[in-house]
């Protein structure tokens, strides 16, 4: 068994990958196939929950070196408590999305034969999820994101419209962009400090930045704006809204609430584990992230104030929330901090119950417009409860769990005794009210129609329900899972 | 393509361009090259084949199936290759570690599992290269 | 002045780097052409790959291989080259299937140019 828990980092990582490979001999047998999902899915949050208590518990993180190579010449991972922190969340969220997409899938991926393939590539996402999460080595952030970033445009391109190829089209073109410069960014960091490894990496940078401060800069503009097309701050996200809404609806939840969290996880890790606090304020970069973080907020509510389509107008959403987390990473204390991961987690869960339970809806009435909608609440009570519970814990309401992370974000900037951002975050709260409820309202308070609208079968009524479940009580008793957080804010600012 | 020229040529020399991506696949840790030179060298030889003596015999000769299972298996190989050092009770991938005859440095038979971890994964990217050629030839539909 | 033109010339591979970098830039952003768009994509790329070679490169080294005839000689780093191994399959697989892409969007629209794509979408979206 200690063997298991020693290896457990590289498990996490492998496990889906390998049984991603043998999917292929069952292409014809999709019930197997599912089920392999599902259960490697719940393997995987097992997992992680085994590596989140041990990492809790023992307060230490827990390092693996590949190979037996230490640090500086092998590949190490690292699973303190940020990783085990992201790990959950991403374990947990993929579970449900894959109970959500069995027997749903053949109609929006176009033919039988093609299902297994959309497996293949989110079981691929997943383990470059958990990679994202666990990796300690500068070079490997970067090959996980391209293999996320490829398994999300498949994902996209999975639909069998041609709006969904247009989509993941220029959804690859704006992400490679961006993981070229993420590359650029890797590539200044090597060439001053000669390590790969973010420990190392982060003493060298650290002796030496002053004599090359004009590298240090490149190197920061490159990683900024490489992650920042990656996961669709706010005036780069000009791919997410195409991308988000054209995927299958499994997809768009598990690339809204999982995929970009990825890449803002790599972004928390590379500012703060390599260039850490002291550069980061030489260089003003939490600023700029801050100031980044207010404009996405303010214009991505209003953008999905605009939007007509609901799943155009959740992915919008998406890009204000992405705000939050960047505002967050920027305000470089506790409180804030924990807030912007504790947001992260709620915003994933969120995210996903709303793009599933949209999805449902879409299906089974065939409209994708807002107003179109109108009485589907009475109809389908399950899918639309999920979807209140889902926007209310996204406005932001006592007892949801967006609530949480809102209000240590709140704190947080307080502290600072910069008043700005709290503003942003209530006015943001108020739009985002603003966008969500009249779907509410349309849904419950607008005539029944005729039509014969059901709910989904059992198991995306158990996804749906699981999810909202957990916002709840996320929202009620976050009580370890916000201890995590907490102690990962910690772990992060210790790096001086 | 009906060239008398190209097919006899192409016969005497493709087998030689195969053989020595197999060389440079297997040589990988003992000279410059390695899995993915090597393997592109064994996809283009097959590429070759394809363009000379048409696609219908190509594929006859490379049904799909077998690519695909190649690619995944060529994969798994890799991680079962990895899962050797778990089961031996010390990290992935581990190689000597493992208790694995490493050989004699800069003989064919040194390096232990390298040498089969680089043999799955060029076979593997022989095979890529060949399905992405087919797959961007093949336009019908 | 001349210590910036000597220190360009003896730092051509970055100089090198920097303007392919964003001669692909340009492209990706200012052509409609899905095949230009791709290509820029290419180019930026190997801006990088370039960049990391240049890095590992030691004048006067050696390739790093251990053979009992250059014991002494100074190695040049393998580590970026080995790197950019792995980013020039990336970077193949993206190609890849961006080409496939672009082939599907051919077969619905008969066009690769993005503008022509996005009217025609307009179009069939009116209808």
């Amino acid at each position: 068994m200690s063997s298991v828990t020693a290896n457990l980092p590289v498990l996490v990582v492998i496990a889906p990958l390998f049984v991603a490979f043998i999917l292929t001999t069952f292409a014809r047998r999709i019930r197997l196939v599912e089920g392999l999902v599902i259960f490697i899915g719940i393997l995987g949050f097992v997992g992680a929950g085994f590596l989140a208590a041990n990492v809790f518990i023992k307060k230490t993180p827990m390092i693996y070196q590949v190979g037996g190579w230490p640090a500086p010449w092998g590949i190490e991972l690292k699973a303190g408590n940020v990783s085990a922190f992201f790990l959950l969340v991403a374990a947990f969220v993929s579970v449900p999305v894959s109970l959500f997409s069995v027997n749903n899938l053949s109609d929006e991926v176009g033919g039988k034969e093609r299902v297994t393939r959309f497996y293949v590539l989110y079981l691929l996402l997943c383990g470059a999820m958990a990679g994202m999460a666990v990796t300690n080595d500068l070079f490997n952030v970067f090959v996980l994101v391209e293999v996320a970033t490829l398994s999300c445009c498949g994902l996209v391109s999975s639909r069998n419209r041609p709006r969904a190829a247009e989509a993941a089209f220029s959804y690859l073109i704006m992400a490679t962009l961006g993981s070229t410069l993420i590359l650029g960014g890797i590539g200044f960091i090597y060439i001053i400090t000669g390590h790969l490894n973010m420990g190392f990496a982060h003493e060298g940078i650290n002796k030496i930045w002053q004599s090359n401060p004009h590298v240090v800069w490149m190197a920061f503009s490159f990683i900024l704006v490489g992650f920042g097309v990656k996961s669709a701050l706010f005036p780069l996200h000009v791919w997410l809204p195409d991308a988000h809404s054209a995927a299958p609806s499994p997809a768009s939840a598990i690339l809204s609430g999982v995929a970009v969290k990825g890449y803002l996880i790599c972004l928390l890790k590379i500012l703060y584990n390599v260039f850490g606090c002291t550069l980061m304020r030489e260089f003003v970069i939490h600023r700029i992230l801050v100031l980044a973080g207010t404009v996405a907020i303010i214009a991505g509510s209003i953008l999905a104030l605009m939007q007509i389509e609901l799943k155009r107008r959740l992915a919008f959403s998406t890009v204000a929330q992405v705000g939050y987390i960047i505002m967050g990473i920027g305000l470089m204390n506790t409180k804030g901090l924990s807030g912007t991961l504790f947001y992260l987690a709620s915003h994933a869960v969120i995210k996903s119950v709303l793009f599933l339970s949209a999805g449902a809806m879409i299906a089974a009435s065939g409209k994708k417009n807002i107003n179109e909608l109108a009485g589907i609440g009475r109809k389908m009570p399950i899918t639309m409860a999920a979807f209140t519970i889902g926007s209310l814990g996204l406005t932001g309401i006592p007892l949801f769990s967006g609530f949480i992370g809102k209000w240590n974000l709140i704190v947080g900037s307080l502290e600072l005794g910069n008043v700005i951002p709290a503003v942003v975050i209530v006015v943001g709260s108020v739009l985002c009210a603003a966008y969500l409820f009249p779907v509410i309202r349309v849904a419950y308070f607008e005539p029944v129609p005729e039509e014969d609208w059901k709910d989904p079968r059992l198991t995306q009524k158990i996804a749906l329900i699981s999810l909202a479940l957990a916002v709840l009580i996320l929202g009620i008793i976050p009580g370890p899972f916000l201890e995590l957080a907490e102690r990962a804010a910690v772990e992060l600012l210790a790096l001086k | 393509m009906k060239d008398f020229i190209l097919k006899r040529i192409s016969a005497v020399i493709l087998p030689f361009i195969c053989i020595y991506g197999f060389y440079v696949i297997l040589h990988g840790h003992i000279s410059p090259g390695g899995s993915f030179a090597g393997g592109i060298i064994v996809g283009l030889s097959l590429i070759a084949f394809a363009t000379v003596y048409g696609m219908k015999k190509a594929r006859a000769e490379l049904p799909e199936k077998a690519l695909v299972s190649i690619e995944s298996y060529g994969t798994l190989w890799y991680v079962i290759m990895g899962l050797v050092g778990i089961f031996k009770g010390v990290p992935f991938l581990a190689n000597k570690l493992a208790g694995v005859n490493v050989g004699e440095q800069g003989t064919l038979f040194s390096g232990g599992l390298i040498l089969l971890i680089s043999a799955g994964v060029g076979i593997r990217v022989a095979s890529t290269i060949v399905t992405l050629f087919f797959a961007l030839v093949e336009d019908e539909s | 002045m001349s210590i910036l033109i000597e220190k360009l010339i003896i730092n051509y591979p970055y100089f090198f780097a920097v303007i392919l970098l964003v001669i692909g830039a340009l492209t990706v952003l200012t052509r409609s052409s899905l095949f230009k768009k791709l290509f820029g994509i290419s180019i930026m790329e190997s801006a990088v790959f370039i960049m990391f070679i240049a890095a590992g490169n030691i004048r006067g080294g050696t390739e790093p291989i251990l053979n009992g005839h250059n014991t002494g000689a100074v190695y040049i780093n393998p580590l970026p080259s080995a790197l950019m191994l792995t980013g020039i399959v990336v970077s193949v697989s993206v190609n890849a299937f961006a080409l496939a892409l672009i082939m599907r969007l051919y077969k619905t629209y008969g066009t690769t140019d993005a503008n022509r794509i996005a009217e025609l979408r307009k179009e069939v979206a009116d209808r």
